[in-house]
Formats: C-alpha cells, sequence, structure tokens
C-alpha cells in the first residue's frame, strides 16, 4: 500500500502518547488512518502512565484519587484540558488504552486510584498506570516489607544504594547488594538496554538468578532497576519470581529507560493491531487546506510526497516534540503558523523564582481549541472545520507540575476522536 | 574415404600431435589445481597434502551414501542445465543443442570406428536414420552456436562477462567443421570418382554398370558428365535391379540428407563434377585439420568446463554432506578458476552490481572477481591501480552468498571471495574497516588537520547542522544499538551517541576516524529510536564514506613515505 494513494480518513502528525493514542482511537472507530511521525517522546517515558496526581501545583497537594483530582481542577481550572475532558472519558480512554497495551505486551495491572511507586531517585511517584513488572515496589513500600535491592555494577543511570539513603529511614527493611553483571568484566560502562536483552536468553538469565538468590536472606521482595527483558520483560519477570520465590519488581530509571523503549514497541505494536498505517521516519513539512481535503506534505530521506487527509489531527507536542518552537521575540507554532496563547512579552515567560513551584507562564502556552478540539484563532474562530489539536502541546496546563503527562495526551486525544467521529458521522464521511 | 586417410602418415601425425597437445593441455590444467595457491591459509598445506585431499575426496565421493544425490545433481546441472534452463530458455537451448550435437557427431561420425560401430551392429553413414541424423545433428550445432552468440548483448545486458579470443576462435572452428562437413557430403554425393571407387570394391562388371550409372545419376545425383539426355527405359530397368541387389543394403536415398542434398543441387555439384578440381581434397583438408586444431586447443579454452564442471559438481556435492579439508578448499579453490565457465549468471543477482556501473568498476563483478582472485593471489605483482580497483570490487562485496547460489557450476564463491580478501590485505590491501581501525580516530584526526586544514563536512547530512542539533544526548542511539552491546571488553571507541556529540561540536574529523563508524552494522536500530529523530544511521554511513575517500588518500601518502 502506497500512502499518497488513496485519500485517508484521518491524518494523525506526532507519534508521542497523544498521536499514538489518537491514531488508535480513531483505527478503532473504524477509520481509515495515516500516522505520521518521526522519532519518538514515547522513549523518555518511565513506563508509568500518569492522569493527574497534583493539583493544586502550587501547593502541591498529591492526590490519591485522581478522578476526584480532576473534579477539583474543573472547578479551580474548567479551561484546562484535563478538566476539559472529565474524570468519565478519562477513565474510559486510559483504560483503553492499557488495555491495547497490554494485548501488545506490556500489561499493566488493573487500576481505579493513584499508587506509589519507588523511583530511582529515592522517592515516590504517585502515579495511575503501572506495569506489572513494577507493581510489587508500591506494595513492598506500602507493607514496609524487608526488601533488597540489586545494583548492577557499571549501569550508572541506577544507584541502589543512593535509594537506601535516601528511603532508609521511611522504610527500614530495605538494604542493597552491589552484583556483577555476567559477561562483564573489564566493562567500565553498562546501558540498561543491553543487560535487558541479555536477560532474555536463559543462560544469562539463570547466572543472574544465581548471583542473587543467596543475598536474598529475609528479604520479602526483590528490587532491580529497569532491565528484566525488552519486549519479554512479562516472560523475565515471571521467571525471576519463580526462580526466586518472592515478588519481583523493576524499578523505573532516568530518561532514556527500557519501559521507555518498551512502551514506544507496545504502542506500535497496538496501532498496527488497530489497523493504523504508519509512516515512520518522515516529517510533516507543511499542510494546505481546501474545502475538504487537507493536502499534507511529507518529508523523508528519499525526499517529498504529498499526501491527502478528510481530517488532521495535530499531536506535534511542545518544545522538545518540535510541535512548539520559541525565537527570541515569541512561541510559534512551525507547521501551520497556528495561534499560541503566551504571555505578553518574553520577560513574562519564567517567573523570577525560577524554582517556583507554581511553575512558569511559558509552561502553560500552547495551542487553544474550541469545544470540539480544533484550535482556534486568538478571537476563538477555528482554523479548519477538521483540525484537531491534543496533546501537550494544548494550552492552560502544566502537565509535568500535574503529573498528568499521559492523561492530557490520551485523554485529550480520546474526547477529540470522539468529537471528530460525530463529525464524520454528520457529514456521511466514513 | 576417411579409413584411408590415416594410413597416410601425415594426418597420423598431426592427429598424435593434436592428441599430445590437448593431453598436456589437460595434465597441465589439471595440475593446476594442485598449485595454484589462493588464500592466505593456501601456503600452509602442501603439494601432497592437497594431492591426498584429491584423492581421498575423489574415493569419498564414489563410496559416499550421497552418491545417488550427487548423480541427480550431476544429470540436473550438468547433463539437463536446469539453472540455465531458469534463466533462459533460448540460451538453454542453445547450449544444449551445441553440446549434444557435437557430442553425437563425435561418437558418430569422427569416432565411428572406434564407438558407433561397436554400439550399433548395422551402422552404415549412408544409411537411414544415420544418414538423416548426422545432418539433424549437423544442423543442431550450427543452431546451438548461433543460439550461444545472438543477443549476448541484449540477454546479459551491461554484466555481460568478458569472452576470450580463444574461445571465439574455437567457436569459428566448429562451425567451420560442421559447414565443411555439409560441403564434404555433398561433394561426395555427386563424385562419379567415389561411385567408381565403390563398384570397383564391388567387382561390378562392364555390363552392369551401364544400368546403375543411370540409376545413381537420376536418384542419388551423382554427375557423370557424359551421361546425357534419356536413359533407354530397360537400361534403367536393369540398372534398377542390379541397384537392388548391391546397394539400397548400404545406400538410402540422399534427399534424406536434407542439409547435404540441397547444398549440392544448389551449388551445383550434382551437374557438374568437381572431382577434377580436387574440391574434395581441399575440404578434407580442413575439415580434419579444423578437427585436430580444436582438440589440441580444448583444453586452453572455456571448453574445458566440460571436464572441470561435472568434477566441481561433485565436489559442491561432497562438500554439502561434510566440510571440505583446508587442503580440499584450497583445491576446490584452483578448480574454480577452471570450472567458471564465465557464464554471468552469478552478475545477475549481485548486491551489488548495480553500483558497478555508477562507480565505473566492473571488478565489483562476481563473474570478473573469479580471475581478480587469481591474478591477486599470483606471486606477481600488480599494478597499484589494478590492484585498488580490485580491492574496492573484493571489499564492497556484502557477502549475500546470492552469486554463490546462483553459479551452475557449483563454485563456492563466498569461500572464494573470502580467500582473496585474504590475499589482498596480505599484499597491503586490507579492507577500509581494517586499516581505519589502525590507528586510533585522534591520529586521523590529526593527519587529516595536518593535510587538509580544515577538514570538509563528511556529505550533505553532516554539513547541515538541522540534521543533528536537535540531539539531546539522550543515549538512547547507544542504548538501543546491538554493536555497542556485543562488542564486550574490546568496546567501541565511540558510541553513537557520542559520534552525534562531536558532529554537533564541529569535530566531524574525529568523528571520520572512529571504530564506531566502520563497525556499526547499519541496523537502523539507533535512527528508529531517537526520540527526536535524528538520522543517525544515514550520518554513520555518510561519515563510513567520507572516511573511505579522505583517509584513504591519507595512508596512501603515507605508505608511500
Ligand atoms: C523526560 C520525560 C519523562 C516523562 N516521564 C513520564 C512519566 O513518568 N509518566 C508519563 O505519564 N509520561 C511521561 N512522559 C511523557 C509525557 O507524558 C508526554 O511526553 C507528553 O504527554 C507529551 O505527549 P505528546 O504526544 O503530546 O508530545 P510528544 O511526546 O512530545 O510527541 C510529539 C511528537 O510529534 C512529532 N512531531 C513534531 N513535529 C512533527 C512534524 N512536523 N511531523 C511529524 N512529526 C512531528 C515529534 O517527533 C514527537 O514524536 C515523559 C516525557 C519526558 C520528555
Ligand atoms: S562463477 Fe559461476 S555463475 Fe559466475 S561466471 Fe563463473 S560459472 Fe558463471
Ligand atoms: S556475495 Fe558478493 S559478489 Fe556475491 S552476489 Fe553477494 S555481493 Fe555480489
Ligand atoms: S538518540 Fe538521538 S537525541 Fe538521543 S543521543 Fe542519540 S542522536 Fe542524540
Ligand atoms: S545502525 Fe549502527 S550505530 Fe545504529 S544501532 Fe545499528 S549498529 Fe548501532
Amino acid at each position: 500500500m502506497n500512502s499518497q494513494d488513496q485519500l485517508w480518513d484521518v491524518a494523525v502528525v506526532g507519534a508521542g502518547i497523544a498521536g499514538m493514542s489518537a491514531a488508535i482511537f480513531a483505527a478503532s472507530k473504524g477509520l481509515s488512518v495515516l500516522h505520521i511521525g518521526n522519532g519518538s517522546g514515547l522513549v523518555f517515558g518511565s513506563g508509568l502512565l500518569d492522569v493527574l496526581a497534583v493539583h493544586p501545583v502550587k501547593d502541591s497537594t498529591v492526590h490519591e484519587d485522581p478522578w476526584h483530582g480532576i473534579e477539583l481542577l474543573r472547578k479551580d481550572e474548567p479551561s484546562n484540558p484535563l478538566a476539559l475532558v472529565g474524570p468519565k472519558a478519562m477513565e474510559v480512554a486510559v483504560n483503553q488504552i492499557m488495555e491495547a497495551l497490554g494485548k501488545a505486551g506490556m500489561p499493566y495491572e488493573p487500576s481505579t486510584t493513584n499508587h506509589f511507586v519507588p523511583t530511582s531517585m529515592g522517592t515516590l511517584k504517585g502515579t495511575f498506570g503501572v506495569p506489572t513488572t513494577m507493581t510489587s515496589g508500591a506494595k513492598a513500600f506500602e507493607n514496609k516489607w524487608p526488601t533488597l535491592l540489586i545494583e548492577i555494577r557499571g549501569l550508572r543511570e541506577f544507584s541502589a544504594a543512593q535509594m537506601v539513603h535516601t528511603m532508609g529511614d521511611k522504610w527500614p527493611g530495605l538494604r542493597f547488594e552491589k552484583i556483577e553483571f555476567p559477561d562483564s568484566k573489564g566493562v567500565f560502562e553498562l546501558y540498561a538496554t543491553h543487560l535487558a536483552t541479555a536477560l532474555e536468553t536463559n543462560k544469562t538469565r539463570q547466572a543472574v538468578i544465581d548471583i542473587v538468590r543467596p543475598l536474598i536472606g529475609d528479604a520479602k521482595a526483590v528490587g532491580f532497576p529497569a532491565i528484566l527483558g525488552l519486549s519479554e520483560s512479562t516472560a523475565v519477570h515471571k521467571a525471576f519470581e519463580d526462580a526466586l520465590g518472592v515478588p519481583v519488581f523493576e524499578i523505573p530509571t532516568m530518561p532514556t529507560s527500557v519501559p521507555g523503549l518498551r512502551l514506544k514497541h507496545s504502542f506500535e505494536v497496538a496501532a498496527a493491531a488497530a489497523g493504523v498505517f504508519r509512516r515512520v521516519q518522515s516529517v510533516v513539512t507543511g499542510v494546505k487546506f481546501d474545502n475538504d481535503i487537507a493536502t499534507l506534505t511529507l518529508q523523508d530521506a528519499t525526499g517529498n510526497q504529498e499526501v491527502q487527509a478528510k481530517a488532521v489531527i495535530l499531536a506535534t507536542g511542545r518544545f522538545m516534540g518540535r510541535g512548539l518552537f520559541a525565537d527570541r521575540e515569541k512561541v510559534r507554532e512551525p507547521l501551520l503558523d497556528l495561534f499560541v496563547e503566551q504571555p505578553e512579552s518574553r520577560e513574562n515567560w519564567h517567573s523570577r523564582d525560577f524554582f517556583a513551584k507554581s511553575g512558569h507562564a511559558i509552561n502553560r502556552c500552547g495551542l487553544l481549541v474550541d469545544s470540539k478540539w480544533r484550535p482556534t484563532d486568538a478571537f476563538g474562530a477555528v482554523v479548519w472545520p477538521r483540525l484537531y489539536a491534543v496533546g501537550s502541546i494544548l494550552a492552560r496546563q502544566d502537565w509535568m507540575r500535574q503529573k498528568s503527562g499521559s492523561g492530557l495526551a490520551i485523554g485529550t486525544a480520546w474526547a477529540a476522536v470522539s468529537a471528530m467521529s460525530d463529525d464524520f458521522g454528520s457529514i456521511g464521511g466514513v | 574415404m576417411e579409413d584411408t586417410v590415416f594410413n597416410g602418415g601425415f594426418f597420423t601425425t598431426a592427429l598424435w600431435i593434436a592428441l599430445g597437445v590437448c593431453c598436456l593441455g589437460l595434465l597441465w590444467r589439471l595440475v593446476s589445481w594442485l598449485i595454484i595457491k589462493i588464500g592466505p591459509d593456501a601456503k600452509e598445506v602442501s603439494f601432497l597434502q592437497r594431492l591426498g585431499a584429491a584423492i581421498i575426496g575423489g574415493i569419498k565421493a564414489i563410496f559416499s551414501k550421497r552418491l545417488p544425490g550427487i548423480i541427480g545433481g550431476f544429470v540436473l546441472d550438468s547433463l539437463l542445465q536446469r539453472r540455465l534452463f531458469k534463466v533462459s530458455k533460448k540460451r538453454w537451448l542453445g547450449h544444449m543443442l551445441l553440446f549434444y550435437g557435437c557430442l553425437v557427431l563425435i561418437v558418430m561420425h569422427a569416432l565411428h570406428v572406434l564407438l558407433a560401430d561397436k554400439l550399433f551392429s548395422d551402422y552404415q553413414a549412408t544409411l537411414n536414420p544415420f544418414l538423416l541424423l548426422r545432418n539433424v545433428f549437423g544442423v543442431a550445432t550450427l543452431v546451438g552456436v548461433v543460439l550461444m552468440t545472438s543477443g549476448r548483448k541484449k540477454d546479459w545486458g551491461k554484466v555481460r562477462p568478458a569472452r576470450l579470443p580463444i574461445d571465439a576462435l574455437f567457436g569459428i572452428l566448429v562451425v567451420v567443421i560442421v559447414v565443411t562437413g555439409f560441403l564434404l557430403e555433398a561433394q561426395k554425393m555427386s563424385s562419379p570418382k567415389a561411385f567408381n571407387r565403390m563398384a570397383e570394391e564391388y567387382g561390378i562388371d562392364e555390363d552392369e554398370i551401364k544400368g546403375l550409372r543411370w540409376v545413381w545419376k537420376l536418384d542419388y545425383g551423382v554427375a557423370f558428365p557424359d551421361l546425357k539426355g534419356e536413359p533407354d527405359p530397360d537400361l534403367l530397368e536393369e540398372g534398377r535391379g542390379y541397384n537392388e541387389d548391391y546397394c539400397v543394403g548400404c545406400h538410402s536415398k540422399p534427399q534424406h540428407a536434407f542439409v547435404s542434398y540441397p547444398v549440392a543441387k544448389a551449388a551445383g555439384l550434382i551437374a557438374t563434377s568437381t572431382d577434377a578440381a580436387n574440391v574434395d581434397k581441399g575440404l578434407l583438408y580442413i575439415h580434419i585439420f579444423a578437427c585436430f586444431f580444436a582438440i589440441a586447443l580444448l583444453p586452453f579454452t572455456r571448453v574445458f568446463h566440460v571436464v572441470a564442471d561435472p568434477i566441481s559438481l561433485v565436489v559442491r556435492g561432497a562438500a554439502s554432506s561434510a566440510p571440505l579439508s583446508k587442503a580440499g578448499r584450497v583445491n576446490r579453490r584452483a578448480l574454480a578458476m577452471d570450472a567458471c565457465i564465465r557464464c554471468g549468471l552469478c552478475d545477475f543477482d549481485c548486491s551489488v552490481g548495480p553500483i558497478a556501473k555508477w562507480m565505473n568498476n566492473q571488478e565489483l563483478l562476481p563473474s570478473r572477481k573469479v580471475q581478480a582472485t587469481r591474478l591477486v593471489a599470483s606471486r606477481s605483482e600488480i599494478k597499484a591501480g589494478q590492484a585498488e580497483r580490485l580491492a574496492v570490487g573484493a571489499h564492497l562485496c556484502t557477502d549475500c552468498g546470492r552469486c554463490t547460489d546462483r553459479c551452475p557450476v557449483g563454485l563456492d564463491l563466498a569461500d572464494l571471495w573470502d580467500a582473496g580478501r585474504g590475499d589482498l590485505s596480505s599484499k597491503g590491501f586490507p579492507a577500509p574497516a581494517v586499516w581505519v581501525k589502525e590507528e586510533p580516530a585522534i591520529a586521523w584526526a590529526e593527519a587529516l588537520g595536518a593535510e587538509l586544514g580544515r577538514v570538509p563536512p563528511a556529505g550533505p547530512l553532516t554539513a547541515d547542522r538541522n540534521q543533528f542539533s536537535a540531539c539531546v544526548q539522550c543515549q538512547t542511539c547507544t542504548n538501543v544499538c546491538p554493536v555497542v552491546a556485543n562488542s564486550g571488553e574490546d568496546r567501541v571507541d565511540l558510541a553513537p551517541q557520542q559520534v552525534m556529540n562531536l558532529l554537533r561540536l564541529g569535530m566531524n574529523d574525529l568523528a571520520l576516524g572512529s571504530k564506531m563508524v566502520w563497525d556499526c552494522a547499519t541496523c537502523y536500530q539507533c535512527q528508529e529510536n531517537c526520540p527526536e529523530g535524528i538520522r543517525v544511521t544515514d550520518i554513520m554511513l555518510e561519515l563510513r564514506g567520507a572516511a573511505w575517500r579522505q583517509l584513504g588518500p591519507v595512508r596512501d601518502r603515507r605508505r608511500s613515505i
């Protein structure tokens, strides 16, 4: 199939969580979906799916019940995209994605509330969706089980010593052991992904098990850095639990991490399963609209091509994803030059206190959308009737401080695709 | 008459000389299979070891359980030319006609005293079906030659393998032999001299011969100059009677010689006797000397493959059940030099074939590399320019193995390429990945800087800052890189993300000489996973190309100092 030979129902631009989710939702509704994205912020993810943990940001209030948090948000910040999605739709959307990821090889523990997962920094991260390989960590902390952490020499992004140092007073039974990974003698620096794939082989896995087993002692759980398999994490994790006889959990490491790669891979598998047609390794360099059809220019290593679609979903992210671009004067949306809501001048981008808990104005700049998730100009007029915007590119949110990255991406994708498919119904598109 | 020519010493001597040359040639080529040294490991085995390997290999092949398989393969690949059939029906037909045409003519005609007479109790060249068949196979041979030589350019396209003059000469000889054969037959049909000789042999008397001559003029086309007008019907009737008695047992109607007879007629031979002009003698000399010449030439032409190829196929059969010994492998490489028929089939699918034209270097093509391997292995010095071209051909090969799959004579080309690269390395032309890694990246950067001042960007990607400026040094590329993962203690010097960082810092000269650039397996994992969409692999490849172009001359200049 050639993507330029057909008129697509939807073209989704962007391969982060928002773009992936939008593509999967749209395809599940029976629409033909062309997904374009080059590179993907997905690998930055920790594997944990945050819906909403913190509100209000200025007080750093952490919520155990994300739905309650969204209800509060609705009162305090009614135009925050998370508030616009609402708790009901959010729950449906996030569960649907977790289910799809599970089928694609990255299962999540069924969840109704936030969980507090110990991280490699020695902190607890409140999050909603926890991969099954990480759930015992939250339980171990909650019940203060005597727990053994395994540190691996040469793996610089993970220090169990640091974790014990920071968490030790809250978690007295926590201790660590440092081990030498099989066949790594003389190697100065180890990379998590390489260890993860090595653990997918019986020989290496058995060797690690043999090293760890005598170290368990009275521990009721064993924690590893997130290296238990890459695409086979479920099986590797189970093999460790079976062999060690205690719950085993992974501790999310700093980006870019193995779970980030798993997340990317699983999203790709899920998108393929939903029937999404993907154009990887290409970027959209231009979009032209006429009455009913959008023409997108794609660029890849071989040159330019044009594709056509009846609707476009923009999920190009913020500064890191290159959906927004800041020059000397202002923040711009580089692809379509859409209106970006932002402070009057550059001086107001950041608060005087760089570490201000409430964050900075620049964090909340972005696209404005109407009730159907369509970008508008400064006066509320839509740019094109079937152009939608989802994910972190939207204004009036601060996903990083709200701890709501995945929720924002998945929830807005769900809401926009629902609005769009209603629209398709009314124009008899599908 | 053929029987008589050999009684004279001249022809016999010539034949012995031709056979002598042929045998010496055969011996020389057979021995060369145990002498030619291709591959670095060839120096480690002695002549006796190689002889032993050949003998043991032969015995093993004969007594192995795989013999039926080997024979089956021989029938399909050698006798039926299965692979050629798949490539070109036309060339397959040509090859079959030429080979079997020649074979039958040799057995039934040239060697009839030795073979045909013994095989068929009633063999007579002038009797059907033999009379008819000789013409059939003569024609088959000629058609075969035409099919094999015509449209070579069209069928083989740009990858047409080189043809040696000696092979063309051999082809011409075959045509000459067959054409003179037809002419001889035609001439003989019309020759009163031949008729008289036969009549004498059979003791036919004066009276009988009168009628018989008329019968042979009218029915067999003998050009008796004195017989004019219409014969007396009674005389003719009588002649027919004698013909029944004496001749038909050995002579079918000449019309069955469907080429020679029309030729004889068309050339007017039937009407005028050419006996006086000694045309027959001339033709016979050409015919026979062409045969002798062909015999003497045989071991030195491509036709020698009729000997080498079945052996090669047997060796392949044997090698597929148990790996050959070192000596066996070395022998096999030498055998390949003769077994390769320069058919060019290997060039068809060669993974690097398409760029041969673009690089203007035919030495990339496997059919050319076979002979190049021998040249490189030979003791003599190769011209520097040529050696470099050969080295490019040898090192660009991707070892995809398609040529080995294709080769109709079962050559182990993969092994040959490996050996060839070894020879090139030992002559001072190792693969770029080898010589680049002999110096650390910093040394290359300094040498380049000293020569060029500012080192130009490797290519369009490295020249364009936007291609890598977005790199956030997240290390994903290194994390997913299987080469870094499997390099163990012998670490790559710079991981992919460090190479990208060098580019960001404008130190592309340092990136050029890095081992990573050469160890990269171009698996595209890094590019596929880079969150910033940076074309990491494409950049690696660009650096590799530039390293070859820019560091190569630096190395050559240093070598010449
Ligand atoms: C360091 C880090 C840590 C994180 N940790 C967590 C976590 O613990 N929990 C969690 O839930 N989430 C986490 N996230 C992920 C976060 O949820 C998402 O990045 C965020 O929601 C934004 O998603 P997005 O899809 O809107 O944008 P992005 O993820 O930024 O995706 C935008 C995509 O659009 C593509 N793009 C841009 N322009 C074009 C174009 N013209 N043509 C084609 N493609 C284009 C980009 O290449 C990119 O792939 C983390 C992210 C980061 C960066
Ligand atoms: S190597 Fe094999 S395929 Fe290639 S030219 Fe020689 S005989 Fe033909
Ligand atoms: S192995 Fe080398 S020579 Fe043979 S087809 Fe492949 S690239 Fe060509
Ligand atoms: S993955 Fe991409 S962004 Fe990350 S270090 Fe490599 S090149 Fe840079
Ligand atoms: S393409 Fe090369 S650098 Fe990239 S991951 Fe593969 S081997 Fe490593």
